[in-house]
């Protein structure tokens, strides 16, 4: 599967180069052309993406049967994609967009807690009490300010 | 030789004051708390604190980062020793011998060993860094394009080889890395590249958001995706350093010395690979054998001493040739670009202070890990008390103002969340991002070395070949690569014997350890 991947990507980056303008207009060295390295990486890529696929082929990677994920693999898959939702959303959405940084930063650290709490607390048969509610509330507001004073004001490094 | 004696007595001098100090310190304490969390590594640490940085002055600026890389690789072996964790993958050497010591109550103990391995480890590095760094840097003056064009290749090659258990997967990774690096504006003509139309992709993918969406933003995901909290072994006995066991253990400090620096100037290899190969050299030569993985000192001073010694061994190609030797000094260098001063053979000419700032640098960091070896190991073990749950969320705000303080660009930031997620799934399937890193950072100096060459030679490939150092690189870039082919394996081995041997199991034996562990 990875193979197959790995020889699309240089394949297309290979047609890309090949493609990509030689600059004849400007009278330029032929051996300077800018598709001319982008191209080899191409062919470096079809050549060992084959090599891997030879590899997988010989211990019989293809046949091998899909593996069952338990309750704890679809536990751990769910997580993941709950904390690549949040990130992105926190990026995406919330930041760059006239949301003062430290408010983003109080909005999403406090979110992100209380939902990785509550999934750790509900797989051990506990609820999230109105005490972890505040904490998670103080630690996100002291991030986003904490980060704020120090980027911005002390280092005068420039937010989103 | 005197006039550097003197730039360096010079160097010293020049850090002996208030400012330089309080910087160091703080950039040790820093480094060696990042390094205490399991998940954040030495790259991530110099990433965002370059971001930090920037507005100060280079020679602060580059002194808090190698302060913080010095600190981070040290902090990381608390981790291991009382966790079982590798705080950094550079300390993973340390966490069969360091628990097994731990268990037995005598975690301080442990600390202690690899507070004096990590010192002298440092240490012997620094000697290297500044005996080295100048005579390589004049050797590189003479390097040309077709040089400079085996070199990157060289150093994509040999990361993708050695890292990991699979050359073609780190082959593929270098690969990818130099693509990335193809995007943008070209150095020749300023002909955009791969850019779609778009104007935010024509500056090209900038190496920090890259770095820190690879190992920090992969790494948060890495560890909120297992969510197991572990237990921290209690610390009963005293953490004073063991220099009384250096002593005693010379032969062993000296040979992962030696090894630590060597592994340290093979380019994007790693301070891991110090770390496993001063271990499994140490297994080797030792009369304790059985005591290996069950609390051994000379295991664990090994572990630590090689992967510390590493540290000043990345820094002198870096300085000297303009290409890292590990992730972190990557963007080390990175930072020295933003700070104006571009490493490479130029630099004993237009900065010949700088890398003598840079051995006081070190030697700063040396003594400020002693420092915190002596007096704040039982206060910095609180940090290894923060839940992950509440300290990744911080962990990513900080990667996304890391991403973006560079340039501003939200762009910077997207750029952070796709490399980091890709980042996180290529690494679930066993694919390294060392060569990634290093042929993102080699990728402009390849294209431009090739087609300066091909220029130069009128389009004959005969020069790449021919030239004395050209013909070096290409014979081991290109047995490197050959090597992965069964049947020219076995001819080598038929060939080398007994002679070529020694080397080969050294390599090994490391990863053999390495898969037991």
């Amino acid at each position: 599967m990875d193979s197959v991947g790995w020889m699309a990507l240089g394949a297309t980056i290979l047609i890309a180069s090949t493609l990509m303008d030689r600059l004849e207009q400007q009278h330029i060295n032929p051996y300077t052309i800018p598709g001319l390295l982008p191209g080899l990486l191409g062919i470096a890529m079809i050549v060992l993406g084959g090599l891997l696929a030879l590899r997988s082929w010989r211990r019989g990677g293809v046949k091998r049967p899909p593996s069952n994920p338990t309750a704890q693999d679809r536990a751990q898959r769910r997580r993941l994609w709950m904390v690549i939702a949040l990130c992105m959303t926190f990026d995406v959405a919330l930041v760059g967009h006239g949301l003062p940084f430290w408010l983003a930063g109080w909005i999403f650290v406090t979110t992100s807690i209380l939902l990785l709490q509550h999934a750790t607390r509900k797989a051990a048969g506990q609820k999230l009490t109105a005490r972890v509610l505040l904490k998670a509330g103080a630690i996100g507001l002291g991030a986003g300010l904490a980060i704020t004073l120090v980027f911005q004001e002390i280092f005068l490094v420039h937010l989103p | 030789m005197l006039q550097g004696l003197s730039e360096l007595g010079h160097a010293y001098l020049g850090f002996l004051n208030f400012t330089s100090i309080f910087y160091g310190l703080g950039g040790a304490l820093i480094g060696i708390i990042v390094g205490c969390m399991p998940g954040l590594s030495a790259t991530l640490c110099i990433a965002l604190l370059t971001t930090l940085t920037i507005k100060l002055e280079a020679n602060d600026a580059i002194l808090i980062l190698i302060c913080s890389y010095v600190g981070t690789l040290y902090g990381g072996s608390r981790t291991a020793i009382l966790l079982n964790i590798p705080g950094t993958a550079a300390n993973a050497a340390s966490c069969a011998d360091g628990y097994a010591l731990a268990r037995r109550g005598e975690a301080g103990r442990a600390i202690g060993i690899a507070t004096s391995g990590a010192f002298t480890g440092t240490l012997f590095g620094v000697l290297c860094l500044a005996a080295f760094t100048p005579t390589l840097a004049e050797v590189a003056l003479s390097f040309g394009a077709y040089e400079f064009f085996w070199l990157a290749l060289f150093g994509v090659t040999m990361s993708g080889s050695i890292v990991g258990n699979d050359p073609i997967k780190g082959w593929l990774m270098g690969l990818l890395g130099l693509f990335v690096a193809q995007i943008g504006q070209e150095g020749l003509y300023a002909h955009n590249r791969f850019t779609f139309g778009t104007s935010e992709l024509a500056g090209g993918i900038a190496l920090i958001p890259a770095l820190v969406g690879a190992f920090g933003f992969a790494e948060v995901l890495t560890t909120l995706a297992d969510p197991v909290e572990k237990k921290l072994v209690e610390l009963r006995d005293s953490v004073l350093p063991r220099f009384r066991e250096v002593a005693q253990y010379w032969r062993t400090v000296l040979r992962s010395g030696v090894i630590g620096v060597l592994t340290g100037l093979m380019p994007g290899v790693g301070e891991d690979s110090g770390a496993w190969m001063s271990y499994a050299a140490a297994k080797a030569t030792t009369r304790e054998k059985e005591l290996f993985g069950k609390g051994s000192i000379d295991g664990l001073m090994a572990a630590e001493t090689g992967d510390m010694a590493s540290i000043p061994g990345h820094i002198i190609p870096c300085l000297a040739l303009g290409i890292p030797g590990s992730a972190p000094s990557a963007v080390l260098m990175a930072a020295m670009i933003i700070h104006g001063i571009q490493p490479g053979p130029m630099m004993m000419i237009e900065h010949p202070q700088f890398v003598y700032d840079v051995v006081a640098m070190t030697s700063l960091a040396t003594i400020s890990i002693l420092i915190f070896g002596l007096f704040l190991v039982k206060p910095l073990l609180l940090v290894l008390r923060i839940k992950r749950t509440v300290l990744m969320p911080i962990i990513f705000l900080l990667c996304t103002v890391g991403a973006f303080a560079g340039a501003s660009r939200l762009f910077d930031i997207y750029c952070m969340l796709g490399i980091g997620i890709g980042a996180f799934f290529l690494r679930r399937r066993g694919y390294q991002m060392a060569p990634f890193v290093l042929g993102l950072v080699l990728g402009g100096l390849l294209d431009k070395s090739l087609r300066r060459g091909l220029v130069l030679s009128d389009g004959s490939l005969a020069p790449f070949f021919t030239r004395p150092i050209s013909i070096g690189f290409a014979t081991v870039t290109i047995f490197t690569i050959l090597l992965y082919a069964p049947a020219f394996k076995a001819l080598v081995r038929r060939i080398t014997g007994a002679a070529g041997r020694g080397i080969g199991s050294l390599f090994g034996r490391a990863s053999k350890i390495k898969k037991e562990i």
